[in-house]
């Protein structure tokens, strides 16, 4: 037909056949404006061609003011929509649907009519849909005598209900229901699946054909164009990953596999290099109505962050263990240690306490930048504080310390100045102890820190080393690397320490 | 303790690697206690290896399993190319030690005086076995 048309001469025919036939039919651009109509739709609807040409077609017939008009209007426009959406036909078995008559006083009265109607799609030669064209039987009697039977409820109702088409109607009706109800479904379970959070996806064949897939499968691969190409070929770059086995798997044996914490190295981003990534997620056989695998149905969710988290965690956990396990084994030694100097246990304690405090002390420095280091003068300061504020002269610049050197100098430093109130320059009211440093070098930092002790009572070189000495010098070695040269002159203890500071880095 | 291994300990040298001073003290001690000579102690892997390999007549070794942020294993290859046996210590466990390592003998932080000893006579007990 639509061949014919082209050729023109038959044009003016087909207008001529189209507005003669006794069926009524009218014509509906896609904003739902007249665009047409023959003599037996005029004739149905009791209007002129002038007064519809170009008009809405639900301001022309608006179903009157009855209490159904709102929603036969609805299931009509409901019904051009379907048509403008999927451009494919659409039938209403039954809708009811008043139309103006003029009434004996000249008023217009609505009288309630029963419409049977088909709307059709009349595409243009791109294949948009240009018009929708309506083919509509005026059902009334056959309603009304349906009705009126089915009130009766006479014994031969059933047979006249078929006979008058009452029971194909209500069929007709009834199916008409279940469709749209279906329709409307199926459009919910669409919308659900290409929003849904996770990621959907649907294979099909032994090749794993992608049929479709929801927003968040394409943003878990970048968004490439994978519809309706196989897996192998839509993502190459799960070659010897394995999950193309899996596939083949579940299609061969119909059983379902699920991935959890899955590793997957995926191309997210064109010519980028792969991206890791972890997922859970199930592989599961979709079956045809003989019961044989057909496709397998694809759904996840990603759990990169999830999984990064715990292992960050772990790893924290861990180095805590390691941080802990270490100070145990350090505060045993010093334990064991002190033990070995002291026969009395009160002595034994106090010296004991003062070395964990010690540890303590530069611990809490430390936690106060979260372990990033110490500055040198606040490791000094906290641990020379118990002996006077002004006792202990702290002179130097700025000097940032790692961790494990804080710790190093801190208990140090409190051996020198603990050694310092029992037999040096602190055990009398007017000693005092200097304590000057300084850095040298820029690149590898150098630091010299000089320990002069004054006014104390007059020196003498110990007779045997104790704990205290050992610890100092063999802190500054081992933990260090530095070197100490002390010296117990007369007039007071001085002890010269030169240790690197950027070993870390070096290193 | 008077068993036969411990005479036998006597005077036999042993290499520390451990980078807290104070922790490498306590083992000096734990094995001057034995009758060992202790060689080291080295604080970092470097001086491990070096010790390790140069340091004549090893018994035994006690290892730190985490050296000032790295791992002592290049220490551990080296005497086990020279077939001298030691004992991991470690704070994380056993399950801080990769495969190639895992079941070997290790101590846990912090440690008395009879798990070294005793992890020391079993380690040396094997290689003269």
């Amino acid at each position: 037909m639509k061949e014919l048309a082209k050729a023109g001469a038959i044009h003016a025919d087909l207008a001529a056949v189209f507005d003669a036939s006794p069926n009524p039919y009218m014509l509906l651009t896609p904003d739902l404006r007249y665009a047409g109509m023959n003599q037996a739709y005029l004739h149905a609807v009791g209007a002129t061609r002038e007064s519809l040409l170009g008009r809405p077609v639900f301001e022309a017939f608006d179903s009157g003011p009855g209490d159904k008009a709102a929603d036969n209007v609805h299931q009509l426009r409901a019904s051009f929509e379907r048509v403008l959406r999927t451009g494919e036909p659409d039938h209403l078995a039954v809708v009811e649907y008043a139309m103006p008559t003029p009434g004996a006083d000249g008023q217009v009265q609505f009288e309630n009519r029963f419409w049977s109607a088909t709307h059709t799609p009349v595409r243009d030669d791109d294949g948009a849909v240009r018009y929708i064209l309506q083919h509509t039987t005026d059902i009334t009697e056959l309603e009304r005598l349906r009705r009126q039977v089915a009130d009766r409820r006479s014994e031969d109702s059933s047979a006249l209900d078929a006979m008058v088409g009452g029971s194909v109607l209500k069929r007709a009706t009834d199916v008409q229901a279940a469709n749209r109800q279906l329709q409307s479904e199926r459009n919910q379970l669409v919308e659900m699946f290409m929003q849904a959070p996770g990621f959907v996806a649907v294979l099909t064949g032994p090749d794993h054909v992608f049929q479709m897939h929801n927003l968040a499968y394409g943003q878990l691969i970048g968004h490439r164009d994978i519809t309706g190409k196989p897996v192998r070929e839509a993502l190459p770059e799960l070659e010897g990953q394995g999950y193309f086995e899996f596939l083949d798997e579940v299609f061969a044996t119909g059983e379902t596999y699920e991935g959890r914490e899955s590793r997957v190295a995926l191309q997210r981003t064109p010519d980028a290099p792969l991206e890791l990534v972890f997922l859970n997620f199930v592989y599961q056989p979709i079956r045809d109505d003989g019961g044989r695998v057909a496709g397998i149905f694809v759904q996840g969710y990603e759990v990169t962050q999830n999984v990064l988290a715990a292992e960050r965690q772990k790893l924290m956990i861990d180095e805590l263990n390691h941080r802990v396990k270490n100070t145990l084994a350090t505060v045993q030694s010093i334990a064991m240690q002190t033990a070995r100097s002291h026969v009395e246990p009160a002595t034994f304690a106090e010296s004991f306490q003062s070395r964990i405090l010690a540890l303590s002390h530069t611990h809490n420095l430390l936690t106060r930048s979260h372990w990033e280091g110490a500055q040198l003068h606040d490791v000094l300061d906290h641990e020379t504080q118990a002996h006077g504020a002004h006792r202990v002269l702290l002179n130097g610049p700025l000097v940032a310390l790692e961790p494990a050197s804080a710790l190093a100098l801190g208990m140090i430093v409190h051996e020198l100045a603990t050694n310092a109130a029992k037999y040096g320059a602190l055990s009398v009211p007017d000693g005092r102890v200097v304590v000057d440093w300084r850095l040298s070098n820029q690149t590898d930092r150098m630091l010299t820190l000089s320990w002069r002790e004054e006014g104390g009572p007059a020196v003498a070189p110990p007779s045997r080393r104790g704990f205290g000495s050992r610890l100092v010098e063999r802190s500054v070695r081992h933990d260090l690397a530095g070197t100490i040269d002390t010296d117990y002159r007369i007039e007071g203890f001085t002890a010269e320490i030169t240790v690197p500071l950027d070993r870390g880095q070096a290193a | 303790m008077t068993t036969p291994q411990q005479t036998g300990i006597e005077g036999r040298r042993v290499l520390i690697v451990e980078d807290e001073s104070l922790v490498a003290m306590l083992l000096e001690t734990i094995l001057e206690d034995m009758g060992c000579a202790p060689v080291g102690p080295a604080s970092t892997v470097d001086e491990g290896v070096r010790l390790a390999q140069g340091e004549p007549e090893l018994s035994c070794a006690l290892l730190d399993v985490n050296v000032a942020g790295t791992t002592v294993f290049p220490v551990a290859d080296a005497l086990k190319a020279r077939g001298v046996p030691f004992v991991f210590s470690t704070g994380y466990g056993e399950g801080g030690l990769p495969d190639e390592w895992r079941g070997h003998p290790t101590i846990q932080k912090p440690f008395t005086e009879a798990t070294v000893r005793e992890a020391l006579f079993t380690a040396m007990d094997i290689s003269f076995a």
